[in-house]
């Protein structure tokens, strides 16, 4: 059974933020709010790096465990979908998510939110597949075609992975031992294996 | 009653007492549930949907499964292999169609899955090259091009530890402490019965509380239980209301968010006159340790009643906890109400942890505060419903308020 990951080379990832472009593009995500974006470590010093980062869709998702209204779900590959006709802009998600993925459209003058959105691993939510609403609230469903994320795919230095965590893992370390050096799988320890974290 | 008969006793209301036996059960058993409901297992997410592949065009029939789990995997890891490096795959992902591609008729679809909890088991459990090559958890913030609150966060292991605390230390400590609470009050109830007038009631009543000063109590107690209800709703919803149905939940829950934020300014204002008001009559003084020390004359009908004057120790406490519990929850609150606006992420985590706890702890001590002033001791909801309290319910609570009020007013006149 594959489980769908998600994995930033930080020595290729070049800034370009052409995952986060395409992602806004591809689910005309709303105004405010990025599903995908990069961020930079050391900026302007030795030892910078970039890694691209959204939801990783963990394993025992802290999200899915403490929303009040049970939005939030996984699937059997793992990844974690939500549904925006139950979501009532609580927040919880927000706090309890260790990649800052959730966020909120402002919905009014006083701070109350509008509905979570967040990276759905381009695949939808629970609408019918390809239909006019799944689109307007979580954009295109690519996995329902047998695709992986748009960010990772259309990544021109192929340092964002994405699709069967073991493949990915195989790819990556085929790399590190060609090139003989890789800051490893930023965020993997938190996201994917939470009895192990430390 | 006169005091040769012996006087009134809590115990002589039966019915009130049958009534809290009658709770004292049902709280016993919602008790006993919690704790089960608590010790029962870990909380850990589990799948819920599963993925298949379906026709939805040709000659099978639309809809119609074709191939289960496995031809999703082998579909997908095929396209993963696709990012391998370009001289195995060449310069797209789109330029060759990969062995396992969904035929055009073919989608991958989601149904039900009955029991993901194996999934998660295995997921959780990381093999040697994985675990070889993971970078080590730890708070990660960076900066980001994109002007977003936030966007500069890479990583945040506190997050693990907020749902923790959230889900399963506030969450059924709150449950256990309210229901708790109710518990033992209907066990007061059943077992002591009502606080009585021992001597009865005069028919002749004493002025305790002026318009203003009901109106402001009943403004922040209204406010509070439409903050205690749709708080509730949110915090437990999944629990109470999701068995009725995710969609009525949501739309419970929708308007739960926005009552919450609509009974907050009301409260506040409440909160803010009483402090104005009562502040100077609620300082301690040497008489409360006193009243402490003889349990407020709550737990017996005999003996000497302690001595209070216009609020007695326990009254003080609830004051302080509404006053200073209500500022801690009104400042957290619109905090969260604002986000970004004074706190980071981290501190607004710790500002959700902060209202979620005294906001339960509050409830529970304001049960007891109810129970108080209604049920639990006869005579005392004139005081702030008609603003009038008899007499001889004044001298035996009171004493020292009664004597100088009846002073006051003879002075008056």
């Amino acid at each position: 059974m594959a489980r769908a990951k998600f994995l930033c080379d930080a020595e290729r990832c070049i800034e370009c933020n052409a995952c986060a472009t395409a992602c806004k593009n591809e689910h005309e995500v709303p105004w405010g709010l990025v599903r995908r974006r990069v961020v930079t470590l050391n900026d302007g010093e030795p030892g910078e790096k970039s890694i691209a980062t959204s939801c990783m869709h963990c394993t025992d998702a802290p999200c899915v465990s403490v929303c009040p209204t049970s939005t939030l779900y996984q699937t059997d590959i793992g990844i974690v979908l939500h549904d925006k006709d139950t979501c009532i802009g609580c927040g919880y998600c927000f706090y309890a998510c260790p990649f800052g993925a959730p966020q909120f459209p402002k919905s009014t003058l006083f701070g109350s939110r509008g509905k979570m959105d967040k990276c759905t691993y381009c695949a939808g939510g629970p609408e019918e597949d390809h239909s006019e609403a799944e689109y307007r609230k979580y954009g295109t469903n690519r996995i329902a075609e047998g695709k992986l994320p748009i960010c990772a795919e259309v990544c021109s230095t192929r340092a964002l992975l994405a699709g069967d965590g073991e493949t990915i893992g195989e790819i990556y370390r085929e790399r590190v031992v060609h090139r003989g050096f890789g800051s490893g799988a930023w965020g993997w320890n938190t996201a994917y294996y939470p009895g192990d974290a430390g | 009653m006169s005091d040769a008969a012996g006087g009134v006793r809590g115990r002589d209301f039966t019915g009130y007492r049958i009534a809290g036996a009658l709770s004292a059960l049902l709280f016993l058993v919602l008790l006993a549930w919690q704790i089960v409901f608590m010790l029962g297992g870990g909380d850990t997410v589990t799948p819920e949907v599963a993925w298949s592949s379906a026709a939805t065009e040709g000659p099978d029939t639309p809809g119609a499964r074709t191939g289960g789990g496995t031809l999703v995997a082998e579909t997908l890891t095929a396209r993963t292999r696709l990012q391998d490096e370009r001289f195995r795959t060449g310069p797209s992902a789109e330029g060759d169609v990969p062995e396992r591609a969904l035929d055009p008729g073919t989608r991958l679809t989601t149904a039900p899955l009955e029991d993901g909890s194996s999934l998660t088991a295995a997921w959780a459990v990381p093999d040697d090259d994985s675990a070889a090559m993971m970078h080590e958890s730890g708070r990660v913030e960076g900066r980001s091009s994109l002007p977003y609150a936030n966007a500069a966060l890479f990583e945040r292991p506190f997050a693990r530890d907020w749902r923790i605390g959230m889900s399963d230390v506030i969450t059924h400590m709150g449950a256990l402490a309210i229901l708790g609470m109710a518990f033992l009050l209907s066990a007061v109830l059943a077992l002591r019965g009502r606080v009585p007038i021992r001597r009865g009631k005069s028919g002749r009543t004493v002025k305790r509380f002026g318009f203003l000063e009901r109106a402001t109590h009943w403004l922040t107690a209204i406010s509070f239980l439409g903050l205690s209800f749709t708080g509730l709703a949110i915090a437990y919803g999944e629990t109470l209301f999701v068995p009725l149905g995710a969609r009525a939940m949501g739309t419970l829950g929708w308007w739960s968010t926005w009552g919450h934020v609509l009974f907050a300014p009301t409260f506040f204002l409440g909160i803010l006159i009483m402090a104005v008001m009562w502040t100077a009559k609620n300082l301690p003084s040497r008489l409360d340790a006193q009243w402490l020390a003889q349990g407020g004359g709550f737990f017996s009908d005999d003996g000497p009643h302690p001595p209070a004057r216009k609020f007695n120790a326990g009254q003080k406490l609830i004051f302080w906890s509404a006053i200073l519990g209500g500022l801690v929850m009104v400042l957290t609150g619109v905090t969260l109400m604002f986000p970004f606006y004074w706190l980071d992420l981290g501190g607004m985590s710790w500002a959700m942890l902060i209202h979620a706890a005294i906001a339960v702890l509050l409830i529970a001590v304001f049960l007891a505060h109810i129970y108080i002033g209604s049920v639990g001791m006869h005579g005392a909801v004139h005081a702030m419903w008609s603003g009038r309290v008899d007499r001889n319910w004044a001298a035996e609570h009171h004493d020292l308020w009664l004597k100088e009020n009846a002073s006051d007013t003879e002075g008056a006149r």
